[in-house]
């Protein structure tokens, strides 16, 4: 209460030196939610590819969206490779047909797999409401969690998916990753969906029943999947086969420079709040010599004053911290909020206690050279002192 | 009697810049008894503010010793003479010094936190301590609220509010009327009767020196008289 009294007694000095902390603090949390926003994509990513083999048709380099067209047929021939345990085929289509609107991350998907893979899959995908699409259900979707709101989607309700209308009979759970901006459908639906789209020239040359556009490649116990894609690229010349390296290097690689930058622009800011700390206890220990002076003299140790000033900047940094936080997750929430699609935030634990931490130590650092200053003032300099 | 507070050949020198030096005290002896009231006079600049500084172990003599209730003071090191200052001396300065964001009662309480006590004890030992010196009903006003004489006899309250053997005052009185100072001199040596408190005060003013046991003047850093209040009107009846 004291420390809080001592703070406010330049009411101005002490809320200009909180806003900068303040802004430091929510420069940190709406970037850092970003960066784990893209972090927790690109792990859901890793995750996915870790131990499986992606293959699409051509061989154009591995991270296209794979919307040249591939035979189910490739399945079984792809299954006879060495050290494949199973194949399954699918097809990915962009939900908006024009440009889409503003988003990072992954765009809203529709996506249709023909189940094989299911027994192998470890990446597992659990439902909120309703079920998962049942062999050989057609006109039915399964929704991703950031898709609700932007799709309408109810269970039981109807959506429409590129001029067709799905009955959703089941949401998937939030995994914070690529599922969440997906519309599941039947690997029939999506292949006449996919037919529909294509050129009026192209559709004769195209099967319908057998067209994927990717294939999803599990692979044996002990296999390495470089090395099985590798055969697979061997056997198979006009498709491009891709282990989870290529995701490693492309995506994850790049990500991780990109939320560096975040990050160091952030902490940059919250220096600049950190030492107009260091400049407001200077000024608030020097206006206040004679009052350490009078305090030495009724015996306050040097302990004593360093622990006041040091509460007293603590008290400054928390203060700008907390309010820091709070616009940072009041903005990150309205973004959120005004965006249908997949959230571009994410406002983490971690980032919550690492901003607050980083600014209370911040707070402390700055303190500790005024107060030190502060301890070793000799009483009686300090008290004749004007 | 005892003695509270005895300097030993007390020496201190103030560098003021290069070739340029001050001689505050020039090897004084100094001996204080438990209970006395004592008055340090001379002009400005004649020591009496720097002999207050070193027995009150708030400086330190360049040579010479300092005894604290017969234990050695000045070789402490900054720690231990902050507890010696919380526990056995309280001050009393002429602008009265309290910490104005704090209210009448925080102001006693802190010291009394300073030595070691609770929060809620310290609250209680000032609200005794400021019952004692008249301000019973002023506890939460801020110093900028109360007159100056209430604002010393707050300062008052928080020398006494540990129970120290002895109490310094740096012109307790140079800032109040001659009304109010002579209200101040009253509480304290009424508190010096009551409770055998030992008060030495640096002062000016005639009025404190005539209300003391004994009055000790000063000069160039030398002590140049010594005389107890009996002796003096002794030899004023001679004259």
């Amino acid at each position: 209460m004291r420390t809080i009294k001592n703070v406010f007694r330049r009411k101005m000095r002490a809320a200009l030196t909180i806003s900068g902390i303040m802004i430091g603090v929510f420069a940190l949390i709406v970037m850092g939610a970003m960066a784990e926003k893209i972090t927790l994509l690109v792990d859901g990513g890793t995750k996915f590819y870790g131990d499986k083999v992606t293959m699409t048709a051509g061989n154009g380099g591995g991270m296209s969206l794979g919307t040249e067209p591939l035979s189910t047929k490739t399945v079984k021939d792809v299954e006879k490779v060495e050290g494949v345990a199973r194949a399954s085929a699918s097809i990915m289509l962009l939900q908006d047909t024009k440009g889409a609107s503003v988003n990072m991350g992954i765009p809203p998907m529709i996506g249709g797999i023909d189940g094989r893979g299911k027994a192998f899959e470890s990446f597992k995908i659990t439902f909120a409401e309703g079920r998962d699409i049942k062999a050989g259900e057609n006109g039915v979707a399964v929704v991703g969690a950031d898709m609700v709101k932007k799709l309408n989607a109810k269970v039981g309700g109807n959506i429409k998916l590129r001029g067709e209308t799905f009955k959703v009979v089941g949401i998937m759970d939030k995994t914070l990753t690529a599922p969440d901006s997906e519309v599941v459908v039947s690997m029939h639906d999506i292949q006449k969906l996919y037919v529909k789209q294509l050129p009026v020239m192209l559709r004769d040359k195209v099967d319908p029943n057998t067209v994927a556009t990717g294939l999803t490649i599990y692979i044996e116990k002990g296999q390495n999947p470089e090395t099985v894609a590798k055969r697979i690229n061997k056997q198979f010349p006009n498709f491009t086969a891709t282990g989870p390296k290529a995701f490693q290097e492309q995506v994850a690689s790049s990500t991780k420079i990109f939320t560096s930058i975040i990050f160091g622009i952030a902490l940059i800011s919250l220096l600049v709040g950190g030492l107009s700390v260091v400049n407001t206890m200077t000024m608030a220990v020097t206006e206040r010599t004679r009052e350490i002076g009078i305090r030495k003299a009724i015996g306050a140790t040097s302990k004593a004053i360093v622990r006041q000033f040091l509460a007293e900047s603590a008290v400054i940094s928390l203060s700008g911290g907390l309010l820091g936080l709070l616009f940072g997750a009041g903005f990150v929430a309205m973004a959120n909020s005004g965006n249908t699609g997949t959230p571009l935030f994410l406002v983490t634990f971690r980032l919550v206690a690492g901003s607050l931490s980083f600014a209370l130590i911040l707070g402390l650092l700055s303190g500790l050279y005024p107060s030190y200053h502060a301890a070793r003032m000799n009483p009686v300099t300090a008290l004749r002192y004007e | 009697m005892t003695l509270i507070i005895e300097g030993k050949n007390l020496s201190k020198r103030y560098e003021l810049g290069k070739n340029n030096h001050v001689h505050a005290l020039r090897g004084i002896e100094i001996r204080i008894e438990q209970g006395e009231m004592v008055a340090v006079m001379g002009a400005s600049g004649s020591g009496k503010s720097t002999v207050m500084h070193i027995l009150g172990c708030l400086d330190k003599p360049d040579k010479g010793e300092v005894y604290i209730g017969g234990r050695r003071a000045d070789t402490l090191v900054n720690g231990h003479l902050a507890r010696l200052r919380s526990r056995e001396i309280g001050f009393i300065f002429q602008g009265f010094n309290l910490v104005p964001t704090m209210s009448a009662a925080e102001n006693v309480a802190l010291a009394a936190e300073y030595a070691g006590h609770s929060r809620r004890e310290a609250a209680k030992m000032a609200e005794d301590a400021l019952r004692i010196v008249g301000l019973g009903d002023r506890l939460r006003h801020s110093p900028s609220e109360l007159s100056g004489g209430q604002q010393q006899r707050v300062a008052i309250a928080r020398a006494m509010v540990n129970k120290p053997g002895v109490i310094l005052g740096d012109e307790p009185t140079g800032d109040l009327d001659s009304a109010t100072s002579r209200e101040i001199i009253d509480i304290m040596r009424d508190i010096n009767l009551k409770t055998g408190t030992t008060f030495v005060l640096v002062t000016h003013n005639p009025e404190v020196g005539q209300a003391c046991d004994r009055i000790i003047t000063m000069q160039d850093g030398l002590v140049i008289s010594d005389e107890r209040a009996d002796v003096k009107e002794d030899s004023e009846l001679i004259a």
